[in-house]
């Protein structure tokens, strides 16, 4: 019995062993071409291992780009969007979910209906709008479109709708105001869906590129990805300082990934399950 | 590398004309430049955006433009080439254009057709300066908008030490380019000659085009794909596949790292190539490979030329202060130092005699191209146009489609596109 289940213990350890080696490999692999030279990167064939560790790269990635201030700006962005869809997306989805609203259904539809319209065909209306409010080059322009995200809202009811609507009536029986139940009763309890929210929108936030580049009229207001983007020439690329800046890109969202990572898998399989 | 045009470029343009076609006269008659005032000192801060490594070495670059001009500042915002063609066109249609703008060459018929780049003041800039090919990026239905900053041209790079084995020449016609391949294939370059047939082949086939002779669009300005001449530049490319002179299997990817193994011996394409071979090719290769001009097909030796263009937007507060910056970096001096700073070739032509540029014999090669190089129509539509050729070519090199029904399908969809005019 006891060999058994060593042996299979043995097997699911193998088996996600050599998922990790797929799931990993690409990021390994950037982090040892972020120290190669361009030439090694191009080498055929190809190298895992330095030849010669560099660091030219990063120091070159510092000299060029204002690190310190794109980061800032990333940072900025990122946790003022997290916030707003964690606040607006639960408190919408809790008026979907909990209060008698005749219009409910309709309006979720609406919701759904805005998750299949591409970003790309709302940039130019969305930058007319936001250009036409005086906000072209700001934080709050850059931020606006994210605010509230229909992929958050469609989250969090899926996941209130499971939340027994008998604790909401015992509370309003107790005599409970709409606000004390949804921060005092509802909202602890999503606490593994914000999570999942939280880092979604954060991973959107940090790494959209074209919105950003779009609205930041200087590059004192430019976001990470966006400074990283305007690094590469039209014809040539050099890899090896990019692959640096993917690494100071993908770092924080690998960090919060660690911290947020039981909550996060908590949140997507209750999220899934219906 | 062309990866500046995305998928959404239709929408966004459509969308953007739409957006724009009030309140903007932006057909009829065309357009009359308004002088620059010469006499009165020009002051204000100008918006400037750049792309690429121009974006990057502008910033400090305009220092000398500041200090021989008291009252200008001149802000430089790099922008990633990704996303240049997105931003332009969204801060047209939002009213929030720089004073001045890089913009691709290829981008001017349609920027220029949304109404909100200023013509070409006569007064201040001498077209006869520049080379006619470079000329023509900026004239769209018969107006001038901007200048053109720098040019590219495309030429032929090969292995000089696998020729040397081979003791061969660098071929001057389009039949001695095959025995020339084929003597680099023996002397043991496997591939042969590297071919692109993937994204930006229209750029390799729109020069054998034009070679004998043909024109891709006619006296009326529409379309003419469907040509002998389109037919016979698309069969030439497909013999190299064919006889395995080019390979069509391989990863584009494997390119350039097959050249500096000596696998892939010849290739055509610009002169950012010279700087990247030597940095890439590891110590000696800057001594192993040459350029020579494109060979010659039965009308000439006629090249693609590109580049990048200013342009200075109509909604700018300090108009005469924009056309100034743009009139210095058209100075052969400006140029001739600009291409020392970023390896820009210059489009002006007397930036060419400077020491700066006469240095390189490499680099007079594509000086002597740059007289005989032409550039696609500047038409709103062309980058869709691109589009349909690339796919087109694609095909016939892989042998899903003859040359005969590439041209008749390249004529269809272009003519469906149209030009935009």
């Amino acid at each position: 019995m006891r060999n058994a289940g060593r042996l299979r213990a043995a097997g699911l350890y193998a088996a996600l062993a050599i998922g990790l080696v797929f799931v990993a490999g690409p990021f390994v692999w950037t982090l040892l071409g972020s120290f190669k030279s361009d030439a090694e990167i191009r080498q055929e064939p190809p190298t895992f291992l330095p030849l010669r560790w560099i660091t030219g790269n990063y120091a070159a990635l510092f000299e060029r780009m204002d690190v310190v201030t794109v980061t800032l700006n990333s940072a900025v962005v990122a946790v003022i969007v997290v916030a707003s869809n964690l606040l607006f997306c639960s408190m919408v989805a809790y008026a979907l979910t909990k209060l008698p609203f005749a219009a409910g259904r309709a309006v979720f539809g609406l919701v759904l209906l805005q998750m299949m319209v591409p970003a790309i065909v709302l940039l130019i209306p969305q930058f007319v709008t936001v250009a036409s409010l005086g906000l072209a080059d700001t934080y709050a322009g850059i931020v606006l479109p994210g605010l509230v995200t229909p992929l958050g809202v469609f989250l969090m009811r899926q996941f209130m709708a499971d939340i027994p609507d008998e604790l909401v009536h015992a509370a309003r029986v107790d005599g409970s105001g709409e606000f004390r139940i949804f921060f005092r009763i509802v909202l602890p309890l999503c606490k593994p869906v914000l999570a999942t929210l939280g880092l979604i929108t954060f991973m959107g936030s940090w790494n959209a590129f074209v919105w950003p580049a779009v609205v930041a009229q200087r590059k004192e207001m430019y976001t990470l990805p966006v400074a990283l983007a305007s690094l590469s020439g039209r014809e040539t690329v050099h890899y090896g300082l990019l692959l640096a800046g993917v690494i100071v890109v993908i770092t924080p969202v690998l960090l919060l990934f660690v911290f947020l990572q039981r909550y996060f898998v908590q949140g997507v399989a209750t999220a899934g399950l219906k | 590398m062309k990866t500046y045009t995305t998928g959404s470029l239709a929408l966004l343009t459509a969308g953007l004309l739409l957006l724009t076609a009030c309140g903007r006269a932006s057909d009829g008659a065309a357009e009359k430049p308004k002088d620059v005032d010469t006499s009165a000192k020009a002051t204000g801060t100008l918006a400037v955006w750049a792309m690429g490594s121009e974006g990057e070495a502008l910033a400090s670059f305009v220092k000398k433009f500041e200090a021989a001009n008291p009252g200008i500042k001149v802000t430089v915002t790099p922008v990633g080439w990704d996303v240049a063609h997105d931003k332009i066109t969204a801060s047209i249609a939002g009213r929030s254009t720089p004073d001045v703008s890089m913009i691709g060459s290829t981008w001017m018929g349609e920027l220029a057709k949304t109404g909100a780049v200023d013509p070409t003041p006569g007064n201040l800039i001498d077209k006869a300066a520049f080379f006619p090919s470079a000329w023509d990026t900026v004239m769209v239905d018969g107006t001038a908008y901007g200048v053109p900053w720098y040019v590219e041209t495309r030429v032929l790079y090969y292995r000089k030490d696998i020729a040397a084995k081979a003791g061969l020449t660098p071929p001057a016609t389009w039949d001695e380019t095959k025995s020339f391949v084929k003597g680099l294939k023996k002397a043991g370059a496997a591939q042969g000659m590297n071919l692109n047939y993937t994204t930006g082949s229209w750029q390799e086939i729109l020069p054998l085009i034009w070679q004998q002779g043909g024109s891709i669009t006619g006296p009326d300005g529409k379309w003419t794909f469907d040509t002998p001449e389109t037919v016979k530049a698309l069969a030439w490319q497909r013999s190299y596949f064919e006889e395995g002179l080019a390979s069509n299997k391989v990863d584009p990817a494997s390119f350039p790292a097959s050249f500096f193994k000596g696998d892939v011996a010849a290739y055509f394409s610009g002169p950012w190539m010279i700087a990247g071979m030597e940095k890439d090719g590891g110590p000696g290769f800057a001594g192993k490979f040459d350029v020579a001009p494109y060979p010659k097909g039965s009308a000439g030796g006629t090249s693609f030329v590109g580049g990048s263009d200013l342009v200075v937007f109509k909604d700018s507060r300090n108009r005469d202060a924009a056309w100034k910056f743009v009139q210095w970096l058209s100075d052969p001096e400006t140029q001739a130092s600009w291409y020392t700073t970023v390896r820009d070739l210059p489009s002006v032509q007397a930036a060419w005699q400077r020491p700066e540029l006469t240095a390189d014999k490499r680099v007079a090669v594509f000086g002597e191209q740059l007289k005989d190089a032409r550039t696609p129509p500047p038409v709103p539509t062309w980058d869709q146009i691109a589009k349909v050729i690339d796919q087109e070519v694609e095909k016939v090199a892989l042998g899903k489609s003859t040359p005969e029904e590439a041209a008749k399908s390249i004529q269809a969809q272009a003519d469906a596109v149209g030009t935009g005019l």
